[in-house]
């Protein structure tokens, strides 16, 4: 069971050029000069933001909302597709793991940021309430973490062993650190059903964890009343809202790892025919979502719903509702109906739209609603009447996205971005299979 | 292969049994060294104190054995400040038919609360369901509700419903979160976005209120106010305590408010004194939003018969503004 | 005789002096003082103390300030002799009350009225003031009658130095209440000619262990000031504490948590993190089995 040199010689993380030293100084700027901005509103309070009490979450959340929903991509493609018996699945796994990993991370420290007073983090555990939707959330993100890294390190293992040989000369120091990493792995029996074992667990945990995940996220808003929230919908909107932002942004990552790696062989035309179907499915389940979501209350055209329906399709938020349907939902939808839309590059830019839209899309969740509370807004400045994000508020979500693909670009850069031990193994057994047909 | 799996079996039954009792004594072993390490034991020092026994002599006591007593039982008020006065179930009710938006109980609310920022904890809301229907003025406070969302949603339990009805805020442990706020129907909660400035009388101001004597702000909400925190109307416990109704029955000039204890059936707005069922009877008592379920415990009679226009009211009326800060 | 004079004269320029520094200076501490005036209200409560309540406020700027802070003295007047009484001092709103054990404590003049001086010495700020209260002893005998199962608060207002009964008197009958005593009986309550009033108590009134405490007030009368008599009786409905403190709802603090919340996502939890826990041991697993 030797792994081919050329594979290994492919597959293995190479150092960064120019290209990849500039982006990833980018990154550490643009997250440092967040994290100056964070201390300043640690510093002086909230008032920083534009927030106010009527619109009193602003793109914290809704930036939030967007990790957690991207996240799900781990769930979704290695889970789902491994259940569905899809193997065009092997070489973007790793990267949707890694994606799952750096997103369900920064989630976690994205929300700290909205808290008025962080120093009293510690109040969530010492006095959790078990019925706050909120303490439902403080209890799976931990969990769906450790289930994302365990989803990515068991079918790592192999890999990790195999790099440690490879850097033995090249980089020594290093090829030790592979080497601890790998757990003493030798790929014998005994071990090789452990980790078999172990893979199938977490796939399949992956799937309820992923799925409860999402629909707590859902509850946070669907737990009250507000109009534009208070929705049986919720957990499905989500649920498909979180596969299309995920596999959104599997494509936009895979295309440039795919460039930067020069692994064509490997990521072919063919799995990216594959992932815009996928993209598409997900695209329209969300679609119908959508549709449940903002078409039919007009059918029975409640005051307060007929409000948040104009506030998003003709009002002050129409611009950005239509970019976000049309660009982020539609327009990937028929452009992936068509093969031609299906080919890499188009794909690169149809994955970049639907990660834009997606964001936007949370932003559309969250703030609007807000904005036209039961009672009308009177006796507050004007200023309270609209929110847009403060300078503050956009430095410190920037650094966050930065610090999320600075981890996806950590990990891709010392970890091999496709299974190389299951790579030649699958290599094998079409080889098996070719010379057994002949 | 059989043995063999029994063999891991019992291996790994084994090490999880061994790693269970391992991990139970080791955390009881933490929580204990926790809770020494939480628990107020001042080092026995050659410390003393002077304290005076109930016959007025006094005694001189180890420090080391004073114990602060925190929100245990408030000496002063006789119940937990989280439980509440007993036998106690406080109401408001308010009368449209006589709100000309002086907005006298707005002004005594915020230079008795000494709200500093833009929103004031009680507002008069200028209402028109339609265009065909008449309008009218509409003071709204915090309806303590008996199935608050606020409270339903609150993470920490820094937000509580009492056993007198009251619905207040520990502004030493809330983590400004904000769900409550985006819970609350009435949008009646106020977030400190930042350090409440209360100018130049600040310090004898503070001093005044003992700011160091975090628990009885329980019970005297927004002073000092806390900033990355929550506040709200509370219904004044600190005036009933003085067996005084709150700062806003009490400023109207037109008795619009009144307070009172639902188990004793009696509403008072200073100047009539009536049975809360026979008002809430004779002029169809009403709460707002009924169908949310909220079970609020403020009532609203309706504006009929009224003895003032509603345009009267329109030259107070601000829309853009709800705290004078000229008193600080 | 020209020295005497001169003296004489040395003198009188000296006392003059003296006098039109001290008018001036005291001219100069009138016009910054500010005058006191005082509100007092004398009040008996039946088989208990009597107390005056006296507020102290100035007119400064055309508003009426609080004097918090100043003490005033009470005097008992008598054929033009002031006997102290005692003094107190006003709180932050210039309220003060001061208690009386016993009216014996204090002499009624020849035409039984007692005659009470509250005096205020001044201060830097202030100029002296007086303020005299005078009221005659009346006393009310409240008792609670039953008659065809109705219940009723029967109460007779009487002058006790005459011993003679007060007709064509209001009277306030009322239940005490937290903030404010809920009036119970007519809209006007006047004293017959037996000086009596009767108010019917109305059914359905809540108290604690059904107890009620009724209170029959004759308020703010230029000869008796005010009067007060209670009387107590099990005559109220019972009251039920309907709150839903000590029960599990969604809204409790932690420690009475619905059980469905604390049983369920409890055991999910646990559950999978005790599969992850496995998961990590197969790690250690992994690494230990080499061979």
């Amino acid at each position: 069971m030797e792994v081919s040199k050329k594979l290994v010689n492919d597959l293995a993380p190479q150092k960064f050029g120019k290209k990849g030293v500039i982006w990833t100084t980018f990154l550490v700027i643009v997250s440092i000069v967040g994290i100056i901005a964070y201390i300043d509103q640690v510093r002086k309070g909230q008032i920083v933001t534009n927030m106010n009490d009527y619109a009193l979450w602003g793109i914290y959340i809704s930036n939030f909302v967007f990790f957690v929903a991207t996240s799900f991509v781990g769930a979704v493609t290695v889970a789902v597709l491994r259940l569905t018996k899809n193997t065009w699945r092997t070489p973007v796994v790793r990267i949707a793991e890694i994606i799952s990993v750096a997103a369900i991370i920064m989630a976690g420290l994205t929300i700290m940021i909205d808290m008025g007073r962080p120093d009293r983090l510690m109040n969530l555990f010492i006095h959790g309430r078990m019925q706050s939707p909120i303490i439902w959330d403080v209890i799976i993100i931990p969990t769906y973490i450790a289930i994302c890294l365990l989803l990515l390190y068991f079918p790592l293992l192999p890999d990790l062993a195999i790099l440690k040989k490879h850097f033995s000369k090249i980089n020594p120091k290093l090829s030790k650190w592979y080497g601890r990493l790998s757990l003493n792995w030798t790929g014998n029996a005994r071990q090789t059903k452990i980790q078999l074992n172990s893979i199938q667990i977490i796939a399949i945990l992956t799937i309820p964890a992923g799925f409860m995940l999402q629909t707590i996220d859902a509850w946070l808003f669907a737990t009250l009343f507000r109009v534009g929230w208070d929705s049986t919908n919720m957990g499905g909107y989500f649920i498909t809202g979180a596969a299309v932002a995920g596999i959104g942004a599997l494509v936009a990552v895979v295309y440039v790892v795919r460039k930067a790696y020069k692994l064509e062989n490997y990521i072919t035309e063919f799995h990216f025919d594959k992932l815009g179907k996928f993209l598409a499915l997900a695209c329209l389940l969300y679609l119908y979502f959508n549709i449940n979501e903002y078409l039919i209350p007009e059918f029975t055209s409640k005051k307060e719903e007929v409000t948040h329906m104009n506030l998003l399709i003709t009002g002050q938020f129409a611009p950005l509702f239509w970019f976000v349907q049309v660009g982020g939902l539609i327009v990937p939808i028929v452009a992936l109906f068509f093969k031609k839309g299906r080919k890499p590059l188009p794909m690169f830019f149809i994955g970049l739209l639907v990660v834009v839209g997606s964001w936007w899309k949370r932003f559309l969740i969250v703030t609007p609603t807000l904005l036209h509370p039961f009672l009308p807004v009177q006796g507050v400045p004007e200023s309270w009447h609209h929110y847009f994000p403060s300078v503050h508020e956009w430095l410190i979500t920037i650094a966050t996205l930065a610090m999320a693909l600075l981890i996806i670009t950590a990990l891709v850069r010392y970890l091999p971005v496709i299974p190389i031990k299951r790579t030649a193994d699958e290599q094998e057994l079409f080889e098996t299979e070719k010379k057994s047909k002949s | 292969m059989e043995d063999n799996n029994k063999n891991t079996r019992r291996k790994f039954l084994d090490k999880g049994l061994k790693i269970g009792l391992a991990s139970a004594i080791g955390s009881i072993g933490l929580t204990k060294i926790a809770s020494k390490l939480n628990a107020e034991t001042k080092s026995s020092s050659e410390e003393t104190m002077e304290l005076m026994t109930t016959d007025g002599t006094i005694i001189e006591v180890d420090s080391s054995e004073v114990e602060e007593v925190k929100d245990i039982a408030d000496h002063e008020t006789k119940y937990r400040l989280r439980e509440g006065m007993p036998n106690r179930k406080f109401v408001m009710v308010i009368d449209l038919a006589k709100c000309k938006n002086a907005l006298k109980c707005q002004a005594s609310c915020n230079k008795n609360h000494y709200i500093t920022g833009e929103h004031a904890w009680l507002k008069v809301y200028k209402m028109q369901e339609d265009e065909d229907t008449a309008p009218y003025w509409m003071p709204t406070t915090c309806m303590h509700c008996d199935h608050p969302a606020c409270v339903t949603v609150c993470p920490v339990d820094a937000t509580f419903k009492r056993r007198d009805g009251l619905v207040l805020i520990d502004n030493d442990r809330c983590i400004g979160c904000r769900f409550c706020m985006a819970a609350c129907p009435y949008s009646t909660r106020v977030f400190n976005w930042e350090e409440p400035d209360y100018g130049e009388a600040a310090e004898v101001f503070l001093e005044m209120h003992g700011a160091d004597q975090p628990h009885n702000s329980i019970e005297y909400a927004g002073v000092p106010s806390k900033i990355g925190t929550v506040d709200k109307c509370d219904f004044c416990p600190h005036k009933i305590h003085k067996n005084e109704v709150p700062h806003c029955v009490e400023a109207c000039p037109n008795g619009v408010f009144y307070f009172g204890d639902k188990y004793e059936d009696t509403v008072t707005n200073g100047a009539e004194t009536l049975r809360l069922s026979k008002l809430l009877e004779e002029k169809d008592g009403y709460r707002l939003m009924e169908d949310l379920g909220t079970k609020p415990s403020v009532y609203y009679l309706p504006p009929v018969d009224r003895l003032v226009d509603f345009k009267e009211g329109l030259n107070f009326y601000k829309n853009f503004n709800s705290v004078d800060k000229s008193d600080y | 005789m020209k020295n005497m004079l001169k003296y004489r004269f040395v003198f009188l320029a000296l006392v003059g002096v003296f006098l039109c520094s001290g008018s001036n200076s005291v001219y100069a501490q009138n016009a910054k003082k500010h005058s006191v005036r005082m509100k007092a209200y004398y009040t008996k409560i039946m088989d208990s103390v009597s107390f005056f309540k006296v507020t102290a406020f100035s007119r400064i700027d055309k508003e009426n300030v609080d004097i918090s802070n100043i003490e005033l003295t009470f005097y008992n007047e008598l054929d033009g002799e002031k006997i102290k009484l005692g003094t107190a001092t006003t709180d932050m709103h210039g309220e003060c009350k001061f208690v009386l054990k016993n009216l014996n404590e204090i002499k009624p003049d020849s035409t039984n009225t007692y005659n009470i001086d509250i005096l205020f010495k001044g201060n830097d700020t202030y100029k002296k003031a007086s303020k005299s209260v005078s009221f005659k002893d009346a006393s009310i005998t409240a008792k609670i009658i039953t008659k065809d199962s109705t219940n009723y608060v029967s109460a007779t207002l009487k002058d006790i130095a005459t011993d003679s009964v007060l007709s064509d008197r209001l009277l306030n009958v009322q239940v005490q209440r937290l903030f404010r005593s809920l009036p119970i009986g007519k809209e006007f309550n006047s004293t017959d000619e037996n000086g009596t009033v009767v108010a019917t108590i109305p059914d359905g009134i809540p108290g604690v262990n059904r107890n009620l405490t009724f209170e029959v007030v004759l308020k703010d009368s230029d000869d008796y000031g005010t009067v007060m008599a209670l009387v107590n009786a099990p005559l109220g409905t019972p009251i039920k504490d309907e709150s839903t403190f000590d029960e599990r709802t969604m809204w409790s603090p932690r420690d009475k948590t619905p059980l469905f919340l604390l049983i369920f996502p409890n055991l999910l939890t646990f559950g999978i993190w005790g599969i992850i826990i496995y998961l990590i041991i197969n790690l250690f697993k992994i690494s230990k089995s080499k061979i």
